[in-house]
């Protein structure tokens, strides 16, 4: 036992005092913020300016309310939209000129309505780019509108009656839990559960690399004979992926503790920040239970991995099946796990080995799974550790000894049976 | 007492024996030489003893138990391939092998400092391991194999790849520890090394022990009962002489083999009461080095 905790200590201090290290932890908060935020800003930025559309109403259904339609103003108090009418009668004739004003920048649309657009319901949208997608959807919507109206009392309808009577219906989410509602909060919890499975994700892959890299430097250092003469391969082996993964721990303990400051702080400034962040504390204790869930199993199969390797690419190459344990898992949370957190397929994954880790996360971030399925995917997952470290110490064992070749599967078979 | 007892060990890789049922017994004080071709088993046989490697049969026992994991505290070990973690600085390296042999982390520090001491590199404490050159690098390895004071000391090939001045304040401090009541196990095959250090020597081929015993006894067993002779005058008579087995002459020097019954000094006798003027007389012992050869080969 002193000599598994003489590994991790050895482990941490060389690895957690590094720049490399240091740096990165620091930082990776503002680069995770910045990868939110950044892409929202560019977009606003590129919002706020004032649209040149010409068109022309072949109906002479719109042309009267197309000012009302759009009377949209920026935040700076001019209009979103300037709009100058195309005679219907010289369109076809100026069509030429018109378009080459547009490939000139003189304007940044042209709307065609066509006479018969009651029926077929389709206006053409003439410009050198598609547009901003927000842009597009609001025309979209406001036309739809007008058209409908006119479409309501060309069939003799009341259209403010017809409104009453299609009122919408919204659902609203309140997630019930611990005797208290949270209103609003779902969406809060999709997007810190996707940020939660986002870090699973990164530190999973990261730190098993970090475990594998470390067994393959012991290993072409040719250090692991001298340790095996103080201790044997299974304290080596749980040394190293106890050292990294307290490495992963001690990472997560200062975003946690930045974080704190950082709420704390702008509580104190500006509390209005925090109106749209609620994360309930538990949340952070099933990240911090599935990430050692997960990362015993991941970092187990790292560790074989490295042993079995003499080089790099060998590394590279007998990982890659581990890396797709992670990427699947992933993949099938972000999706299905988020759809249908309560569906059959996410109850099963919640519980297997490999997939639980991230399935059962956000199961439990976004739903509450019966108490049964929590516990028998943590005994399941805990006797998958077990079975998996035992297995791995095995190849672990044989594998650091070996130079050379590439093992072979049925000689990593057989070396399991080797006393 | 025994230091060390290894009982029948064999180990075979698939289809391939490495070791085959090799047994030595070892007592406590002795410097004790693991010869052998390379590739013979010196190897495997060092690391199954320090249970590196399980044997498939056998047994090893240390100071009379039967080996375990606790017993690593008290062997130093230095495998033949050596290897320190590159970006760990000296100082910090020896105390984590020290603390690996089971020493506080004080210990093991001011310990450690006192053996960079004693072989001058104090002034790279600091440094990292992979600004050292080779033999700097052996030097600490060679310190951490025996800075915890263990009661055996495993090594093998110590010598490779040291210069000359290294390689004599190595055996300097071998012999040192000897005399301090620590066992030794060494494997070489640098014959004139082992002959003047060992006490005893187990010469292992294909994995299998071929001579063992005190290195005296080996030597004398070995003997080829030869003497060389230096003369001016009539020699003739010598290749003669009814105690002569087989000779080699060249007028001025001649090379002799005698019975194995008679004695060099039989022949001392005769050469002079005869008229010879004799300038160099000398017994030739076989060399370790020459029994090797001839017992590899004769395999």
């Amino acid at each position: 036992m002193n000599k598994i905790l003489t590994i991790i200590k050895r482990e941490f201090m060389t690895k957690f005092f590094t720049k490399g290290f240091l740096i990165g932890t620091l930082l990776s908060p503002f680069i995770m913020l910045g990868l939110i935020f950044f892409p929202a800003l560019l977009g606003d930025i590129d919002q706020e300016r004032t649209n040149h559309f010409h068109f022309v109403d072949q109906s002479g259904t719109l042309a009267s309310q197309m000012n009302t339609l759009f009377n949209d103003t920026l935040s700076d108090g001019s209009p979103e939209f300037q709009l100058t009418e195309i005679s219907p009668a010289t369109f076809a004739s100026d069509r030429q000129r018109l378009e080459t004003a547009l490939e000139e920048d003189a304007m940044d649309a042209i709307l065609v309505i066509p006479e018969n657009v009651l029926s077929n319901g389709k206006i053409d949208f003439l410009a050198t780019s598609v547009g901003g997608l927000s842009v597009l959807g609001k025309m979209e919507g406001r036309f739809q509108e007008a058209i409908n109206k006119i479409r309501l009392q060309d069939a003799g309808l009341d259209p403010d009656n017809v409104e009453k009577l299609t009122a919408n219906v919204d659902i609203n989410t309140l997630k019930v839990g611990g005797g208290e509602q949270s209103e609003d909060a779902f969406d809060q919890q999709m997007i810190m559960a996707v940020v939660f499975l986002f870090f699973l994700y990164m530190s999973s892959i990261l730190y098993g690399n970090s475990v594998m890299r470390g067994v393959l430097e012991e290993k072409t250092s040719r250090i692991i004979e001298v340790l095996l003469s103080s201790s044997n391969s299974f304290q080596l082996m749980m040394g190293k992926i106890f050292g990294v993964g307290s490495l992963g721990l001690a990472q997560y303990l200062v975003w946690m503790v930045v974080g704190g400051l950082g709420f704390f702080i702008a509580g104190s400034t500006a509390p209005s920040l925090l109106n749209n962040i609620s994360v309930e504390p538990i949340v952070f204790l099933y990240f911090i239970l599935f990430y050692m869930i997960g990362f015993f199993q991941y970092s187990s199969l790292y560790a074989a991995a490295g042993a079995m390797s003499n080089t790099q690419e060998d590394a590279q190459g007998l990982s890659t099946p581990v890396t797709f344990l992670i990427i699947i898992p992933f993949l099938l949370s972000l999706t299905l796990g988020m759809q249908n957190p309560d569906g059959t397929i996410s109850t099963i994954l919640s519980i297997l080995p490999f997939f639980a880790p991230m399935v059962m996360f956000v199961r439990m971030a976004l739903v509450d799974p019966p108490m049964i399925e929590i516990v028998l995917s943590l005994v399941v997952n805990v006797a998958a550790i077990i079975f998996f470290i035992w297995l791995c110490a095995k190849i672990y064992r044989v594998g650091v000894l070996m130079y050379g070749k590439r093992p072979t599967v049925p000689e990593m078979i057989k070396w399991l049976r080797y006393r | 007492m025994n230091a060390l007892v290894v009982e029948n060990i064999s180990k075979t890789y698939d289809d391939f024996q490495a070791v085959k049922s090799v047994s030595f017994e070892l007592q406590e004080g002795k410097l004790f030489g693991l010869l052998g071709p390379n590739g013979a088993g010196k190897t495997t046989t060092m690391r199954m003893i320090m249970n590196i490697i399980v044997p498939d049969s056998g047994n090893i026992y240390l100071f009379g138990e039967k080996f375990n994991e606790l017993h690593k505290n008290q062997v130093g070990y230095l495998p033949e391939e050596r290897g320190l973690y590159p970006k760990m600085k000296l100082m910090d390296h020896l105390q984590f092998l020290g603390e690996m042999k089971g020493m506080s982390p004080k210990d093991a520090k001011t310990i450690g400092l006192r053996w960079m001491d004693r072989f001058g590199m104090l002034d790279r404490a600091k440094r990292k391991v992979s600004e050292l050159s080779k033999g700097l690098q052996q030097k600490i390895q060679f310190i951490s194999t025996i800075m915890h004071e263990p009661k055996l000391i495993i090594m093998d090939e110590p010598f490779s790849g040291l210069d000359p001045v290294n390689a004599k304040f190595l055996k300097d401090i071998l012999l040192e520890l000897k005399a301090s009541g620590t066992t030794i196990i060494l494997s070489t095959h640098l014959m004139d090394q082992a002959e003047k250090l060992c006490d005893e020597i187990c010469l292992i081929s294909n994995g299998q022990i071929v001579l063992q015993g005190d290195i005296k006894k080996v030597k004398k067993d070995h003997s080829l009962n030869n003497v060389i002779v230096e003369y001016s005058g009539n020699g003739d008579f010598i290749k003669s002489l009814p105690m002569v087995k087989t000779s080699d002459d060249y007028g001025n020097y001649i090379d002799v083999q005698l019975h194995d019954d008679r004695s060099p000094g039989e022949l001392f006798k005769e050469l002079a009461s005869a008229d010879l003027d004799v300038r160099r007389f000398e017994a030739t012992e076989a060399s370790l080095n020459q029994i090797f050869i001839d017992i590899v080969e004769k395999k």
